[in-house]
């Protein structure tokens, strides 16, 4: 078990071009820490340089406070799985298990009993004599995380793990994973694209984007009080809707709505005609369904594309007239941009027994005390 | 249905025809090793009547016995140390990136496509000057010279296939870079080492032209040399019979060397390291 601490980590390639910049955060001894970002943003990168596998160019990574930047990755007692498994194909799986014990020189004894508890606690058991070409893509994956469990390592480094399984498999061995680690209480740090993984996993999450953390903080810190445009666009499924705002009078003008700004946000303004509005799909609800005027609010009216019934939820899809070029040049970074410049998508989260249909005009309550408001030029949250 | 048929037909016949072509004259030859030496020239293909003579009048001229340790010895010294060069070459040039890898890859080319004869003459001189010439050594450095290449290509064309991930692993799991690559590359790259293997100990096995050349003595003359040196029992007679057997005897190891490691060179070795 161990403390990873990261410090101005930097990681530039001989073209130039620099996959990680001035990555700093510290992972606490038997945390579970997650890098999520989307892809080629670095996280692996930034895993394979905590490994050993790739060099440092820039800055420090500590292990319980000593410098390992030349550490080899065989003297740094970490485990890692990858995303494609990487079981050696001419070893059994109990060979496969027994591999970094052999190289650490264990007594037969002990390896013998490693293995077996290691083929224990993740059902590989009757898997021991098996070689990896035989296994489905759920075992392959169990073994792979028998190999890094076995050695009773300093820390896990997990990448993308789970990716190639399927959702309902994912879905289960996301469990067993974040149940693994809570039982052997070795410091993690997984990486993954997925913001639902992400999510449910991590006690900490780092975001990153274009080699640059942008925000630490755990699941819920990162979804209520996103610090830019980015993060919020990242995290949440469906992700939140952004619309360009004016304020006014002290009051905020929307595309379809108008509505008063509550004075400590006002305040943080600073003076700023032009915001971006970020609004949870959540934070939207069918009018009808809803006692409005009780607090701030208002109401949006707006013809439905596509409804999608998930059973506890309900997903409105609808489109806002929005004046070209107000949004800005961030949009098309968060790959928001609408085919149409003049259009907004935006999606509900509302009620299921709301009575929304396809190609009918719907009345939306927003509820004003969820607003997230950016700056259209750096994208920093105006309200944390 | 009928098509099916008719292509079946087509296929079978036309793998017959290739075997018949390729192994008529291997038939000949054992036939004619077997057959008495007053037989030689009855216009039988089969022999009339079975007999290991010329087999045993080989074995008991010193020459050939003497030719086949040295056919034999330098043939896996060759394949060893181009092999194992070729491997440490191969992976660098797969897994490194380093200045001057094309020209590396670009050199073994031209080497191997570089005329033999063309440095016959050349070699010949030097290796008299070294004192290299009649040794097992002045063979084996031609051959590995023009096998090298061919190995490496074979070599890193296997390398490449084997997934960057494992190596890795290997590394995170504790294994030194050394380690990673016996236990875990060059198990993988055993088909790859196997045919390099073999397309190496063919080219020093046959070869004729740096054996007559480069050898005088049964210090190192080699079988395909020693075979031309033949002489029959006496002067009016043909050594076709001796040839035949000789010939019969250097196929046989080659053969066994194919067929042993055929099971070796199993496609999809990899299958199952990483999702498949």
């Amino acid at each position: 078990m161990a403390e990873i601490t990261l410090h101005n980590v930097t990681k530039r390639f001989p073209d130039g071009t620099s996959a990680v910049k001035q990555a700093s955060f510290t992972v606490s001894e038997g945390e579970f820490f997650i890098l999520v970002g989307p892809s080629g943003c670095g996280k692996s990168t930034l895993l394979n340089m905590i490994a050993g596998i790739e060099d440092v160019s820039e800055g420090e990574i500590r292990m319980d406070g000593k410098i390992v930047n030349d550490v080899d990755p065989k003297d740094r007692n970490m485990a890692m799985v990858f995303q494609s498994y990487a079981i050696y194909p001419h070893m059994s799986v109990r060979d496969n298990l027994a591999f970094p014990l052999e190289l650490a020189r264990l007594a037969k004894r002990e390896i013998d009993r490693r293995v077996e508890r290691a083929a224990g606690i993740l059902q590989l058991a009757d898997l021991l004599d098996r070689k990896p070409a035989s296994l489905s893509g759920g075992e392959r994956q169990r073994v792979a995380m028998g190999r890094a469990i076995v050695r009773q390592p300093a820390a896990f480094l997990l990448d993308e793990p789970l990716s190639n399984l399927d959702a309902r498999l994912r879905v289960q061995m996301r469990t067993e994973i974040a149940r693994l680690q809570r039982n052997l209480g070795t410091t993690t740090v997984y990486v993954t694209h997925d913001q639902t993984e992400a999510m449910t996993l991590g006690r900490r999450v780092a975001v990153l984007r274009r080699g640059e953390v942008q925000q630490i903080g755990t699941p819920r810190e990162l979804y209520a009080e996103p610090r830019n445009l980015f993060v919020a666009g990242f995290i949440g499924s469906p992700s939140m809707n952004f619309l360009p705002g004016e304020v006014r009078d002290g009051r905020l003008v929307l595309p379809a709505a108008e509505l008063a700004l509550a004075r400590p946000l006002r305040d943080r303004l600073h003076g700023r005609r032009s915001v971006i509005v970020g609004i949870r799909p959540e934070h939207f609800h069918d009018a009808s369904l809803v006692e409005v005027g009780n607090t701030d609010g208002a109401v949006v009216e707006a013809e439905v594309d596509l409804v999608e019934w998930l059973g506890a939820d309900l997903y409105v899809h609808f489109q806002m007239d929005c004046p070209a070029g107000r949004m800005g040049a961030l949009p098309v970074e968060l790959e928001h941009a609408a085919k149409d410049a003049n259009r907004i998508s935006l999606v509900a989260r509302v009620d299921p027994s709301s009575r929304a249909a396809e190609k009918e005009r719907l009345r939306l309550w927003l509820d004003a005390s969820h607003l997230h408001l950016f700056d259209p030029e750096s994208g920093e949250n105006l309200g944390g | 249905m009928a098509s099916g048929r008719l292509e079946r037909i087509f296929w079978g016949a036309g793998s017959l025809i290739v075997v018949f072509y390729a192994l008529l004259p291997v038939a000949w030859i054992a036939s004619l090793s077997l057959k008495r030496p007053a037989d030689l020239n009855d216009n039988r293909f089969l022999p009339q009547a079975v007999s290991f003579e010329h087999y045993r009048a080989i074995f008991q001229d010193a020459q050939f016995p003497a030719a086949l340790a040295n056919s034999i010895g330098i043939a896996l010294v060759s394949t060893l140390l181009a092999v194992m060069l070729a491997m440490f070459a191969a992976y660098a040039i797969v897994r490194l990136e380093f200045r001057g890898k094309g020209l590396v890859l670009g050199g073994a080319l031209a080497i191997a496509m570089f005329p033999a004869i063309s440095i016959i003459g050349p070699l010949f001189n030097i290796w008299r000057t070294l004192g290299l010439f009649d040794t097992w050594l002045g063979l084996i450095i031609p051959y590995m010279t023009f096998t090298l290449p061919l190995a490496i290509w074979t070599l890193s064309a296997f390398f490449r296939e084997i997934p960057w991930d494992l190596e890795k692993a290997a590394r995170v799991d504790g294994a030194t870079p050394f380690q990673a690559f016996r236990r875990v590359i060059v198990p993988l790259a055993a088909p790859g080492v196997f045919t390099a293997a073999i397309l190496v100990f063919i080219f020093a096995w046959n070869d004729f032209l740096f054996a007559i050349s480069l050898t005088s003595t049964n210090d190192a003359r080699t079988v395909p040399a020693a075979i031309a040196f033949f002489t029959g029992s006496s002067r009016y007679e043909l050594p076709t019979g001796s040839i035949a057997a000789a010939s019969v005897v250097v196929t046989v190891p080659v053969m066994i060397m194919v067929l042993a490691f055929q099971r070796r060179i199993v496609a999809g070795l990899t299958a199952g390291a990483v999702k498949g």
